[in-house]
Formats: C-alpha cells, structure tokens, sequence
C-alpha cells in the first residue's frame, strides 16, 4: 500500500468480506476462536475485581486469542519506543478486558467481538495473515486503512478502531508507565512552591 | 467535639437549611452572635477524604477514576436529544448522575438524578446533596462583583439595580477573604474589585505570552483568584494551607482542605462554639407559619433514611438551599395566608432566573513550549482569569452586559491532545511533544436575569421522598447568542495576537445550567411588588424569614458566584442577629 494512495474502505470491504468465508478452518488462526463469546472456563471461574488495575487478572471478556490480539492491536495504536514501553507493557488489554467484562453495555461488548474479527479479516485480506502473525508493518498497514477512512462511522470497523483507539490511550496515560516513562509527569507530590514561568518571561522570548 | 442532637421539643433561635456556602456562613456568623442555631442538611455527613482522595494515582483506582459501570454520568449530547427527568434512555446504568459527576471521586457527592426528577426545558442541573454540598467540588474561582453589576441597570437600562451598591458589601467581601482565605494579584480594576490577598500563584510561560499580548489590547488577564488558602489560617485547625501538590485540574475537591469548602471552614468551627446542633439526612419539605401572626414558625423535614417525618421549630427561619431549591421550598409552602407560596406575594419567587453561559472558547498551542521537556503545571488550583472587557467603557452593538474566561495551559497527569488524528509512534510522539504547549480558555458570560425564565412545581412529579419536582421554563435568550458569537470571536483574535496556533475554536453553547451558577429566584429589591427580599435577604412578606443563597440576586454578572453569596450572607447575618437581639423578628 502506498501512502500517496489511501484504501477506499467501503470498496475494499466487499472483497474482505468475500474472502470469510474461504478461510473459515483453514489456516493458522481459526475464525471461531475469535469470535468465540466466552473466555475459557478455567479462566472464567474466578472473577476477583482487582483493587488494582494493572493486575495481572484471569481474563473477564477476551478468549485467549482475542486477548493476544487486543494487545498486539494497542501496542499497534501505542508502540514502545526507545523513549518508554508501549500499551503491550502497560497491559492496556488487561484494562479492556476488565471493561468489558464489567459493563453493562450490550452494545459495547459486541462491537468488539464484532471489530476484532473484522480486523482479522483485514489482515488476512492484506497481507494473507492472521494479524497476530502479520509484521508489524503489516499490522501499521491494516490500521492505517481504517484510520484513513475514520469519517466513515458507519461501519463497525471503523467504530471499533475508534473505540480501540480510545480506550487504548484511556488505558495507557493511565498506568504507570504512561504518566511516569512515557510523559515524565512531575505533579501529584509536595512542593514549597509552584515554579512556573522564569522570572515571568514570556514562552517566546 | 460533643454534638448536640436534634431536641424536637426545643425551639431554636434559627434554622438555617441547606449546608453549602451560604448555610455553612449562616451557621457560622450566627452562632458568633451566640444564636442557638440548628442547621439541617438534606444529604449524608460523608467521609470526604475518603472519597476525594486527590492524591491517588489513577493506576491505584479500580477503574482508572472513572466511574464504576453501573454509574453513568450524562453527556451533553444525552442533555440535548433527551428531556427531563434523565433517567429514561438509561435504564442500564443503576446510578444516573448530571454531566460532573463522570469521575470515582464525585459519584457519592452528587445526586442521584433518578432519585430527583425534574421537567421541563433542558437543564444540567448539578445538585451536591451531602454536608457541604457543592463547596465540596467547586472550581474554587473567588471573584468580587462591583457597581458595574449592582447598578447594571443604570448603566443599560435592562432589569433592576440591586438595592445595595459595592461600599455597602465590601467590608463583607473582606471579611470572607480574611476568614477564608484567597489567593490573587491586586490589578485596581473598576470591574473587579481586589480582594485582601494572600500569596498568589504564578503563571507558566504560555500564559505569561497571553497576558503580555493581552496588555497591548488594554485587557487583563490575572493569576486564578482562589478560594484557597496559600499562607494558612491562624484562626482554622480544619485546613491546611495549599502544597501545590496533587492534581488539582482533576475533577473534585482539596482532601487536606486549602481549597474552601464548608465543613471545615464553617461549619466545624460553628459546632465548636457549641451553639450549633446539625441534623443531615433532613430534606425539608416546607416552611410552617403559625397562622395567627403570619411568621415562620419552624419547617417540616423527612429524613432521608427512615422516611419518618419531622416537625421542628425556632424563631427565625433562614433559607440556603440553593437558588432553585430555596424557591421551590418557598413555592411549596402554600397556606391559607400564603397561597401563591410562602414569601411570593409580588409573584416573583422562581422568576427573574439567571446564570452564566458557557460553551465558547479555543485552544491553542504556543509552538515555542512544542518538545520542551515536561513541566510541572498542576497543583494549582486554576490558571487564570481573563477579566470581562465589553461593555464597560464603551457599548458593544450587538448586546449588552459582559463575560470573562477561564483558562490554562501547561502538562497535567493526562496529556492534551489525544484526540490528534492517527495511531502509532508518531502519534505517540507527537503527545508527548506537545503535552506542555497546549493552552486553552472558555467563557463565562451573564445571562440576563428575566421575568419570562422561570421555575414552577410540576403538577404530577414528585421526588423520591414524595416531594413536588420543580419545572423548568428556562432557555438563553438572543442576547446570550449574540454574546456568545462575540466570545468565540474573540477568543480566537486574542491567541492569534498571542502568536497560538490555534488547535480549536468552539462555538458550540452548552447546556442551559453547565456553569452551575444559577441564580436569581427571590431577587432582593426595594420594591415588594416586584423584589422578593430587601437588602438584608429578609422576606419583604415575612419577617422572620430570610433567604441568603444566589437566589437573592438581581443578576448574574459575569463573575462566578460564590464569594458574593457568602458576602451577602454574612452582612444579612449580622443585620438578623442584631434585630433578633432588639426583638424585632
């Protein structure tokens, strides 16, 4: 894909669309596993709310692989860099996870089942593969479709992008590694005085 | 501290109902004249630090500090496409709460709006009910008002002047600061009269560039004039002074109480004097008058809890429930001598409502501040006020009265500017880039104080405890429109003079009531036929009652409220304890 030439989404759909149902059961990552409705029961079973978020909790919402995914989709969206860790390390698909596993919207939880396997259909469309064993160049490719077409809010693709989107940046400017690593916040702490600008100089000077 | 207990069998020398800001300074200059007062509180005494806790780190919160899943707080986009009462379209959510209570931090101090239905025209209308009440999470912005309000009218012809002009408050608005404590910087402007300050805060970079381009268009902006105490109080074993520490952008309140609230800076002091008994969980449901002599005689509450109803007595009864809970107590008081509602012979009470309209605004970005290293900006309790600058020497074509801004600019603990398009490392990049250069301001403007915005009681809905639900009849009028095309105006030329880029200009009016100023429903006035109060708050139908929230206003100015209630409360106290004192209530 060119950069010069974004992916018209709503033309390009028909054709991923198509491609479902020759996959189903053939390849590497099969389709029911990721749209499979409930986590697995051994994880299921126990449901402690965590006082903490960033707890490594059993999953509430995501299969296994709908979990994988979901962190290899908002590191996608937040990528470590060689300033601090991505949303991977921030454990932003935890978060997620507990999200949806609590809410009280219907809607919510199924515009993600819905979105994660539409997503894997792009994936496979574009790059002929699952997305959990796309490159990430393959995987900034498939994202970028739906980010050039995110006016286009009335498919659930480009909802769920949104969506992913959202919660992704909620999850990680919310943990410690996104206000202390990434951010380098210096409030929430006892100090004389407040600093502010020195010797009230003007930021253009 | 010992605290007495409610004795039915006693007659106070005051009730005062409602423990906000006016309440609390009700309790507390009373008692200092040595009234036995008995302050009744509609919600729960809650353990405020609890839930404040405003030092937390959103990692440490179960849900990050937004609400738990079965809360959820209304939008604007519900508070335009539904209509009152809320609750219906949310029937999932187990707890239905106004637009502010959208944080962990807030769920338990403001209503539940399921248990408190209201009709009528749209309003946002964000009720604290618990010890407190608002003070609890107020924006902590302390601003004089002067002669350019009080004598609106003779300035523009529209509404009423007040029946006290800017010397005969003063001392008062000194006495609030002295006690309570604000920080500021002296600018001798006409309009908004300095305060006695104590240490102020300081501007960061962005703002300093704004305030200096500003200068050349003779406007001010100053420091965020807080109710907040940067030096301490002597006088106060409740509050510490301000740290500058936490993150005060964060929605709710000071859990070591620099910023003021009422509890600690009222009203636990009061009780100390042992001439206060509290009650809470008392929702008042009227205001009893003895029919003989046509006075207030006591009020009639339900607690809250047990749902068993109370009667009890005193000999003055003082009003500081909030604007639009006060009229309504006033309306529900109906009796053979006071069939329009107690205190309402001129008809006024409910009318004349007014407040501020907000919704205008822009943010910018100062391109010098763009990947500077992260600055430590919060902690403070505001940025800076933008003083109001139409209407005062020369007279603006398209509308009259004014507005000011608020605004800031700097990091915070979550960055600005995630709403950028894209995803990936340059997304990731370019938020951490920019978090410090953002700088953004909206607009608080009067809205006009008229007879035709009103509140009444719906006929049919009532409240949880079985209490007629007030109606609203209330919309902005032309002239807060044209205001508002006017402040998104120049909100833009100000940071384009500044040399912002500017990220965002907002047009959009939000919805009536957001600025949770209301006002205006008993206006005082020198006229009984056509004011509700006189100059001292005191019922122009009935003596012994006295009405010292925003409800007392004859308009709303542009300038945030709550210094000005507790002012007016404070001078309405003192003439009240004198004239009990001489026997003439």
């Amino acid at each position: 894909m060119s950069n010069n030439n974004p992916i018209d989404l709503r033309q390009d759909r028909r054709e991923w669309l198509k491609t479902s149902a020759a996959i189903v059961g053939a390849s590497l990552l099969p389709l029911p596993a990721i749209t499979q409705e409930q986590p697995h029961a051994e994880t299921a079973s126990a449901k402690p709310v965590g006082k903490s978020s960033e707890n490594n909790f059993p999953s509430r919402f995501f299969t296994p692989l709908q979990h994988a995914l979901v962190e290899e989709l908002s590191e996608t969206i937040i990528p470590a860099d060689d300033h601090s860790g991505g949303a991977k390390a921030a454990k932003v698909a935890d978060f997620i996870d507990q999200l949806l596993g609590e809410t009280y919207d219907d809607n919510q939880k199924a515009l993600w089942r819905e979105g994660l396997r539409l997503v894997d259909l792009m994936s496979r469309h574009y790059s002929g593969k699952p997305f959990l064993e796309a490159r990430p160049e393959e995987r900034v490719a498939v994202l970028k479709v739906l980010s050039d077409n995110d006016h286009m809010t009335d498919l659930p693709e480009v909802r769920f992008f949104i969506e992913l989107k959202r919660l992704t940046v909620r999850g990680y400017y919310t943990s410690k590694i996104g206000i202390h690593d990434e951010l380098e916040y210096k409030g929430n702490r006892i100090l004389q005085e407040y600093v502010g600008c020195d010797d009230q100089g003007p930021a253009n000077s | 501290m010992a605290e007495p207990q409610l004795d039915l069998s006693k007659t106070y020398d005051a009730i005062v109902v409602g423990s906000g800001a006016a309440g609390g300074m009700a309790a507390h200059v009373l008692t200092s004249h040595g009234m036995q007062v008995l302050l009744l509180e509609a919600g729960k005494k809650l353990p405020i630090e609890q839930e404040l806790r405003s030092m937390e780190w959103p990692y440490d919160n179960a849900h990050r500090g937004y609400l738990p899943p079965e809360s959820h707080s209304l939008t604007f986009n519900e508070y335009t496409i539904r209509n009152p009462p809320y609750g219906a379209g949310s029937e999932k959510a187990k707890h239905l709460h106004s637009y502010v209570g959208s944080s962990d931090y807030v769920k338990n101090i403001v209503v539940d709006e399921r248990e408190h239905p209201f009709t009528g025209t749209n309003y946002a209308w964000v009720r604290a009910r618990c010890l407190g009440g608002k003070t609890n999470i107020w924006g902590r912005l302390a601003l004089r008002l002067s002669d350019y309000d009080f004598k609106a009218k003779s300035r523009d012809g529209f509404g009423e002047d007040w029946p006290i002009s800017y010397g005969d408050i003063a001392p008062y608005y000194d006495k609030v600061d002295l006690h309570l404590g604000i920080m500021g910087v002296k600018e001798n402007l006409p309009h908004l009269p300095d305060g006695i300050f104590q240490r102020p805060q300081k501007l960061n970079c962005a703002e300093v560039t704004l305030k200096q381009s500003l200068q050349k268009m003779g406007r001010v902006l100053t420091q965020y004039r807080a109710g907040v105490t940067s030096e301490g109080l002597k006088h106060n074993k409740y509050r510490s002074r301000c740290y500058g520490r936490g993150a005060c952008e964060r929605k709710g309140g000071c859990d070591i109480h620099a910023a003021f609230d009422s509890p600690t800076g009222l009203i636990y002091p009061a009780m100390d004097t042992g001439s206060l008994t509290l009650r809470t969980n008392a929702v008042v449901r009227e205001v009893t008058v003895d029919p003989e002599t046509g006075k207030a005689s006591g009020v009639q509450f339900i607690d809250s809890q047990t749902m068993k109803d109370y009667a009890v007595h005193a000999k003055v009864v003082v009003l500081a429930a909030s604007t639009l809970e006060s009229a309504r107590l006033l309306l529900l008081s109906k009796s053979r001598l006071y069939p329009k509602g107690l205190a309402n012979s001129s008809g006024h009470v409910g009318h004349n409502f007014c407040e501020h309209l907000m919704g205008p605004g822009v943010t910018g970005r100062a391109k010098d501040l763009v990947a500077k290293p992260s600055t430590l900006d919060d902690g403070r309790p505001g940025g800076f006020y933008l003083t109001r600058f139409r209407n005062l020497s020369e007279k603006h074509p398209k509308f009259i009265r004014g507005y000011g801004f608020e605004g800031g600019s700097g990091c915070g603990m979550f960055p600005h500017g995630t709403d950028v398009h894209g995803f990936g490392a340059s997304f990731k990049e370019e938020v951490r880039k920019n978090q410090g250069a953002y700088i953004s301001m909206g607009a608080f403007g009067e809205v006009l104080a008229r007879y035709e915005n009103y509140v009444d009681i719906d006929p049919v809905v009532r409240d949880k405890w079985g209490i007629p639900a007030l109606r609203f009849h209330y919309k902005f009028g032309d002239n807060e429109h044209r205001m508002a095309e006017d402040m998104k105006e120049t909100s833009q030329e100000m940071f384009e003079a500044a040399g912002f880029e500017i990220v965002r200009v907002s047009s959009r009016v939000l919805t009536e009531g957001w600025s949770i100023h209301e006002l205006g429903t008993a206006r005082m006035g020198t006229d009984p036929k056509t004011s509700v109060l006189n100059q001292f708050q005191q019922s122009h139908d009935v003596k012994n009652l006295f009405v010292v929230d925003g409800s007392a206003f004859v308009n709303a100015s542009c300038q945030n409220p709550t210094w000005t209630i507790m002012s007016l409360c404070w001078r309405s106290c003192d003439y009240l304890a004198d004239e009990f004192r001489k026997g003439n209530l």
